[in-house]
C-alpha cells in the first residue's frame, strides 16, 4: 500500500517537475509573447497543481487526517494565474498591435480595452 | 506654598483678562488687577517677618537629578524686587486701561502683561538658578510680545525682534556662567551658592563665569555696548515701556548683580569690568539722551544711563555703595515710571511725542505737567526729591573711589554724566511744558482722566514723600535690602538731605549749574553735536544679523543642496572612516568559529541575489524594469528568511514586498520612464567606489561576528517568552513586550511618515507642481476599461478570504508566526486589491473609514494598553495574560499585548492606505479622471448593457 502510494506520489511529482520544466522552456523558445503567455500559465496550473496534489495524498497518508492547506493554494494559483495572464495581453496588445490592422472587429461593440464599454454608467460622481 | 501662590498667581490671572474681554475692557482690567493685588497682598503679608530678618523658604523637587529643583527664597532683596514688580504693575494696569484705544487687543495686552509679570516674580524669588534662568528666559519670550504688541506697526516688530535677539543671547551666556557657577560650588541652589564666595572666587573657572554672567546682565539691563535695543524697544505702547523700563525687565539684570553680589563681587575683575562698563553707560547714556526730540527715546535714554549709575555702585563692590545702589533702584523706578507715563499722557493728548513741536503744555494740562515736573526734576536730582539723595550717595562712593590708581577719574565722570543729566531732565522739563502755548499742536492737550493721572500720581507723591522724610519712609527698607544684598553686613549710615558741605554736594551744584547753562544755549550744543559722527546703532546690528544668517545659509546650502548622491556620500565616508578607525584600532584577527557546509539551494540563492543586485545597478535608468529587480530582490531575502528558519520575518518582508511595488508603481507614473544620466563618470567611480567599500565593511562586520561565539540577547528571550511575555512566538513577544516601547515609538514615526506624504502630495496639488500636473499627458496608451471585469470579481471573491487571512494572521500571532504588523499589511494588500480593480474613488465611496483617524485610534489603542498597566501599578507596556472560560469557544487566552498589537495593526493599515489615498488623488488629479459609479466597466448584467446603448 505505502509503496503504491510513494510511487504515485513520486509520479504526481515528476508530472508536476516536467510541465513546469516545459513551462519555462516554452517562455524561452516561443517566438512573441502572446504565445510564450501560454506557457508559464500551463506551469502554474499544471504543474505546480500536480506537485500539490501529491502533497495532499502525502500528508493525508502521513498525518491521517485530510490536508487541505494545498487546495487553497491551487484556488489562490486558479484566481491569480488567469488575472496576471490577461494583464500581461492587454499590456502587450496596448503597446505592440494595431488595432486598426491586425486585429477582427469583434461584434458591433469592440475591443473592451481599446473602446468604451456600452451603456456604461458614464455620468459621474466628481473627483472625491 | 505662599510663596509659590505669588509666583503662580500672575501666570494664573493670565487666563482671566482673555476671557473676560467678551464682557469688556474693564472686566479685562479688573481680572489683571484683582490677581496682581492678590499676589501684593500676599507679599506684604510676609513684610513682617522680614522686617524682624527673616529669610522665607519653600522648595518641591522637580528635576532632582539635574539639580533643578522649584526652590523658593524670599529675603529682603527679593521682597523689594517682588514688591516693585507687583506695586508699579498695579498703576500700569489701571494706566493702560486708560491709555489703550477701543481698536487695541486690550484682553490679549493683560494676559502678556501678567506672563511678564509673573515671571519677573519668579526671577526675583528664585532659590534655583536652573529654576532662575528658566524665569529669565520667559521674561525675554514675554517682553517680546509686549514690546511687539502693536503687530501692525514695523518699528515694534523690529524693536521687539531686537530686544529678544539680544537678551537672548545674553540669556544664553548667562545659562552657561550658572551652570559654571553651580559646578564650583556643587549645588544649583542660590542659598548654598552664597556661602561659597571664598571657593568661587579661588576657582580658574571663577572669570569665565563671571564674564557669560554679566553678559546676561548686562544684555538685560542695556549696558554699553548692548544699550541699542531699548531705545529701539520704545515701539512699544507707552504702559509697556513704562513697566518694562523702569521697574521690571531692565532691573532684572540689576537684580541678578545684587542677588551675585556676595559672591562675585570684591574681586579686581568684577570692579574693572562692572564699573567702568557702568561708568560709560552712565555717561553715553546722558549724553545721547540730551539729543533725543522723541520724548520717550529721551527717557530710554536716560533709563540707560541710570541703571549704567546703578551698575557702576554695584561695580564698586563696598557695602556703601550697592546701599546706594538699591535706594537708586527704588527712587529710579518710581521717578521715571511717572515719567514714562507723563510722556504717554502727553503724546495720548497732544498727539506727538517729538519735543520739538511740544511746549507750554504748563497752561493746557497743568496736572500732567505738575507730575511730570516734580518727577523730571527728581531725574535731575534737584535737592528735596528723592532722586538727589542717591545722585549724592553715588556721586559721593565715586569721589572716594580710585579707578587704576587714579582717585579723580571716577568723581570727574560721574559728575559730567551728571551734568548732561540736570540738561535733559531740564530739556524735558523746559522744552514741552513751559514757554509759550503753541497753535500748532496734532490735537487740542488737555489734562487726561482721572484714571490716567492717578498712577503717576501715586508715584510722585512717593518721589515727594521719600526726597522729604527719607530715613523714616524708605530706611527700613533700604536697610532690609542692603542687609540681604551684602550678606548681613550693618552699616553706619543715614539717608538726610543734608549732609553738610560735602565733596558731593559740590559736584551736584557743579551740575545743576552746567546743565542749566547747556540747556540755556541749547541750540549751539546741538549744532555741534550735529556735527559730530553719529554711529546707528541698529544699522550696525542689522549689519550683523544679516551677516550671519548668510554664514548660516552658505553653509547649510553647501552641506544641504539637495542631492541625494551628495548626502548618501558624505554619510557613508564618514562611517567608512569611523568603521576604518574602529577596525584598524582593535585586534583584528578571524574568528574561530568553523565555517558550515554551503548547500546547493543556499548557492542558488546567493547567485540569484548577487544577479538580481547587478542587474539593478546595471539597469537601473529604466526605472519600471528596475523596479521589478527590486521586487526579485525582496522575493529572494524572504526566501532566505524562510531558509534560516525565520518565517515571521519571510511573511513581513513579502507583504512589505507588495506594498512596496505597487505604490512606488503609482509613484512612477508621473515620472519619466526612465532617469537621465545625471552624474559624470569621475562623481560615478567615486560613488562606486564608496558603496563598495561600505558593501565589504559591512560584510565584514556580519562575517567577523558570524565567526565568533558570543552569548547573544538571544538565549534570554527564549527563555522568557512564554514565562514572561505569555507566547511562544518570540519574535512576536519581542515586539508586543520586551522591546514594546520601541515598537510605540516606531508606530508613531509611521504614523508621522504617512502624515508626512499626505501633507506633501497635498502640498504638491496647490504648488507650482501641482499646476505642471495638471498639463501632464500619460506617455503610454491608456485602456479603455480601467476596471476590467475579470479583476473586480476575482477580487470581490478574494476579499473576504483576505481578510480572514489577516485576522488569523493577527489572532495567531502571539505563539505561532504573524502579529499585528504582517496581518496590518496582508489586510491593506486585500483592500488595495479591492481599489485597484474598481478604483480608489469608487472604493473609498464605500470605505466609511477615515485614515488619518485609524492612524491615531491606533497610537491611541496602544498608549491606552501601555497605560493600563500603569494604572494596575506596574511600569509602562507591562503585559499581562488572562485565562477565559468561554461557553462556546472554550478556554480563550489573552495577553493584554494582543491590544497593544491591534494599536499597531490599525497604525499599518492607516499609513498603507493612506499613502495609497494619496497617490491615487494625485493621479486622478493628473490624468483629469472622474469617480466611477459602477464598479466594472463591462458589465454585462448591467441591463443599458444589453440594450446596446451607447
Amino acid at each position: 500500500m505505502n509503496a503504491l502510494l510513494e510511487v504515485l506520489v513520486s509520479a504526481l511529482i515528476v508530472i508536476g517537475g516536467v510541465f513546469l520544466l516545459v513551462g519555462s522552456w516554452g517562455m524561452l523558445r516561443l517566438p512573441e509573447l502572446m504565445s510564450r503567455l501560454h506557457a508559464p500559465t500551463k506551469a502554474t496550473t499544471l504543474g505546480v497543481g500536480s506537485v500539490l496534489l501529491g502533497s495532499i495524498i502525502w500528508f493525508a497518508r502521513v498525518d491521517g487526517v485530510p490536508s487541505i492547506h494545498e487546495l487553497l493554494i491551487t484556488l489562490f494559483l486558479f484566481l491569480s494565474a488567469p488575472i496576471t495572464a490577461h494583464f500581461l495581453a492587454k499590456a502587450y496588445m496596448h503597446v505592440h498591435v494595431d488595432a486598426e490592422t491586425r486585429l477582427p472587429r469583434p461584434g458591433e461593440h469592440g475591443w473592451s480595452t481599446y473602446d468604451a464599454a456600452p451603456g456604461k454608467g458614464d455620468e459621474q460622481v466628481g473627483e472625491g | 506654598m505662599s510663596l509659590l501662590l505669588i509666583v503662580l498667581l500672575p501666570f494664573i490671572g493670565a487666563l482671566f483678562p482673555a476671557l473676560m474681554i467678551r464682557v469688556g475692557r474693564n472686566a479685562s482690567a479688573a481680572a489683571a488687577f484683582f490677581a496682581t493685588s492678590l499676589a501684593f497682598v500676599l507679599l506684604m503679608s510676609h513684610a513682617p517677618a522680614l522686617f524682624r530678618g527673616e529669610v522665607l523658604q519653600a522648595g518641591w523637587e522637580w528635576l532632582p537629578g539635574l539639580g533643578l529643583n522649584v526652590n523658593f527664597l524670599l529675603d529682603g532683596l527679593g521682597f523689594f524686587f517682588a514688591a516693585l514688580i507687583l506695586g508699579i504693575g498695579l498703576l500700569i494696569i489701571v494706566y493702560a486701561r486708560y491709555y489703550l484705544s477701543k481698536d487695541d487687543p486690550v484682553g490679549v495686552f493683560y494676559t502678556y502683561l501678567l506672563l511678564f509679570q509673573g515671571a519677573m516674580v519668579g526671577i526675583v524669588v528664585s532659590d534655583n538658578v536652573l529654576l532662575l534662568l528658566i524665569f529669565w528666559e520667559l521674561t525675554s519670550l514675554s517682553s517680546f510680545l509686549l514690546i511687539g504688541y502693536w503687530k501692525h506697526l514695523p518699528e515694534g516688530r523690529q524693536g521687539a525682534r531686537m530686544a529678544l535677539a539680544v537678551t537672548g543671547a545674553g540669556g544664553l551666556a548667562m545659562i552657561a556662567g550658572m551652570l559654571l557657577i553651580g559646578d564650583i560650588a556643587g549645588s544649583y541652589d542660590l542659598s548654598v551658592i552664597l556661602q561659597r564666595a571664598e571657593s568661587i572666587q579661588a576657582s580658574p573657572q571663577y572669570l569665565p563665569a563671571l564674564v557669560l554672567i554679566l553678559i546676561g546682565c548686562f544684555t538685560k539691563s542695556a549696558q554699553f555696548p548692548f544699550h541699542f535695543w531699548l531705545p529701539h524697544a520704545m515701539a512699544a505702547p507707552t504702559p509697556v515701556s513704562a513697566y518694562l523700563h523702569s521697574a521690571t525687565m531692565v532691573k532684572a539684570g540689576l537684580f541678578l548683580m545684587a542677588r551675585m553680589w556676595p559672591v562675585l563681587s570684591g574681586t579686581e575683575a568684577w570692579f574693572y569690568i562692572v564699573a567702568t562698563t557702568g561708568l560709560v553707560t552712565m555717561t553715553i547714556g546722558a549724553f545721547i539722551a540730551l539729543f533725543k526730540d522723541d520724548l520717550k527715546g529721551l527717557l530710554a535714554y536716560s533709563t540707560v544711563s541710570h541703571l549704567g549709575l546703578v551698575t557702576m555702585l554695584f561695580g564698586f563692590g563696598t557695602p556703601m555703595a550697592a546701599t546706594a545702589a538699591v535706594f537708586h533702584v527704588l527712587n529710579h523706578a518710581t521717578f521715571k515710571a511717572a515719567l514714562f507715563m507723563s510722556a504717554g499722557i502727553v503724546d495720548h493728548e497732544a498727539g506727538t511725542r517729538d519735543v520739538r513741536r511740544l511746549g507750554g503744555l504748563m497752561h493746557l494740562m497743568p496736572v500732567t505737567a505738575t507730575l511730570a515736573m516734580v518727577a523730571g526734576a527728581s531725574m535731575a536730582g534737584l535737592p528735596l526729591l528723592n532722586g538727589f539723595l542717591s545722585k549724592e550717595m553715588m556721586l559721593h562712593e565715586a569721589a572716594s573711589t580710585a579707578w587704576l590708581g587714579q582717585g579723580w577719574v571716577l568723581g570727574t565722570a560721574a559728575t559730567i554724566a551728571a551734568c548732561f543729566s540736570v540738561a535733559y531732565s531740564f530739556r524735558f522739563i523746559a522744552h514741552v511744558f513751559m514757554g509759550p502755548i503753541r497753535k500748532d499742536y496734532p490735537h487740542h492737550p488737555h489734562d487726561p482722566p482721572l484714571g490716567m493721572w492717578i498712577p503717576p500720581a501715586v508715584l510722585v507723591v512717593l518721589v515727594v514723600l521719600i526726597g522729604l522724610f527719607p530715613d523714616t519712609l524708605a530706611g527700613p527698607l533700604v536697610a532690609m535690602v542692603a542687609r540681604a544684598v551684602t550678606g548681613g553686613q550693618v552699616l553706619d549710615y543715614h539717608l538726610a538731605q543734608w549732609h553738610g558741605f560735602t565733596p558731593a554736594l559740590g559736584m551736584s551744584v557743579v551740575a545743576i549749574v552746567v546743565g542749566t547753562l547747556l540747556i540755556r544755549s541749547y541750540p549751539r550744543v546741538r549744532a555741534l553735536w550735529t556735527a559730530g559722527p553719529h554711529p546707528e546703532a541698529k544699522r550696525i546690528f542689522d549689519g550683523l544679523i544679516t551677516g550671519a544668517v548668510d554664514i548660516a545659509q552658505r553653509l547649510t546650502h553647501g552641506v544641504h543642496n539637495g542631492s541625494m548622491q551628495r548626502y548618501l556620500a558624505v554619510m557613508l565616508s564618514a562611517m567608512l572612516l569611523l568603521g576604518y578607525f574602529v577596525f584598524a584600532s582593535s585586534p583584528n584577527a578571524p574568528g574561530t568559529r568553523a565555517l558550515m557546509p554551503a548547500s546547493a539551494v543556499a548557492v542558488v540563492g546567493w547567485v540569484l541575489l548577487m544577479g538580481a543586485c547587478l542587474a539593478l545597478v546595471l539597469m537601473h535608468q529604466q526605472r519600471l524594469l528596475a523596479l521589478v529587480v527590486v521586487g526579485v530582490i525582496g522575493l529572494i531575502v524572504s526566501i532566505g528568511f524562510v531558509y534560516l528558519s525565520a518565517p515571521d520575518l519571510a511573511l513581513t518582508q513579502i507583504s512589505v514586498e507588495v506594498v512596496t511595488v505597487i505604490l512606488m508603481l503609482l509613484a512612477l507614473n508621473f515620472l519619466p520612464k526612465r532617469s537621465p544620466r545625471e552624474s559624470s563618470t569621475v562623481r560615478r567611480l567615486r560613488d562606486a567606489g564608496l558603496a563598495i567599500a561600505a558593501g565589504l565593511g559591512v560584510g565584514g562586520a556580519a562575517w567577523a561576528v558570524m565567526t565568533r561565539d558570543a552569548e547573544t540577547l538571544s538565549g534570554y528571550y527564549l527563555e522568557q517568552s512564554v514565562a514572561g511575555g505569555g507566547g511562544s512566538n518570540v519574535v512576536n513577544v519581542i515586539l508586543v513586550d520586551f522591546r514594546g516601547f520601541d515598537t510605540f515609538g516606531e508606530i508613531i514615526v509611521l504614523g508621522i511618515a504617512a502624515l508626512t506624504i499626505f501633507a506633501l502630495l497635498d502640498g504638491l496639488m496647490v504648488s507650482a507642481a501641482g499646476r505642471r500636473l495638471q498639463s501632464w499627458r500619460p506617455d503610454q496608451a491608456r485602456a479603455a476599461d480601467r476596471h476590467p471585469m475579470m479583476l473586480a470579481v476575482a477580487t470581490r471573491a478574494m476579499l473576504p478570504l483576505a481578510l480572514m487571512v489577516g485576522i488569523y494572521i493577527f489572532l495567531r500571532g502571539h505563539n505561532v508566526p504573524g502579529g499585528g504588523f504582517i496581518a496590518g499589511l496582508v489586510v491593506a494588500v486585500a483592500l488595495i486589491v479591492q481599489y485597484m480593480a474598481s478604483g480608489f474613488g469608487w472604493a473609498a465611496h464605500r470605505m466609511k473609514v477615515d485614515y488619518h483617524a485609524l492612524i491615531g485610534a491606533g497610537v491611541l489603542v496602544a498608549a491606552a494598553t501601555g497605560l493600563g498597566a500603569l494604572v494596575a501599578g506596574f511600569p509602562f507596556l507591562t503585559s499581562t495574560v488572562w485565562h477565559l472560560d468561554l461557553p462556546l469557544l472554550g478556554e480563550l487566552h489573552i495577553a493584554s499585548a494582543m491590544f497593544f498589537d491591534t494599536g499597531v495593526f490599525l497604525v499599518v493599515v492607516g499609513a498603507t492606505m493612506l499613502a495609497l489615498a494619496n497617490l491615487s488623488r494625485l493621479g486622478r488629479h493628473a490624468e483629469h479622471l472622474l469617480v466611477n459609479r459602477e464598479p466594472m466597466d463591462v458589465d454585462p448584467s448591467r441591463p443599458s448593457f444589453a440594450a446596446g446603448e451607447h
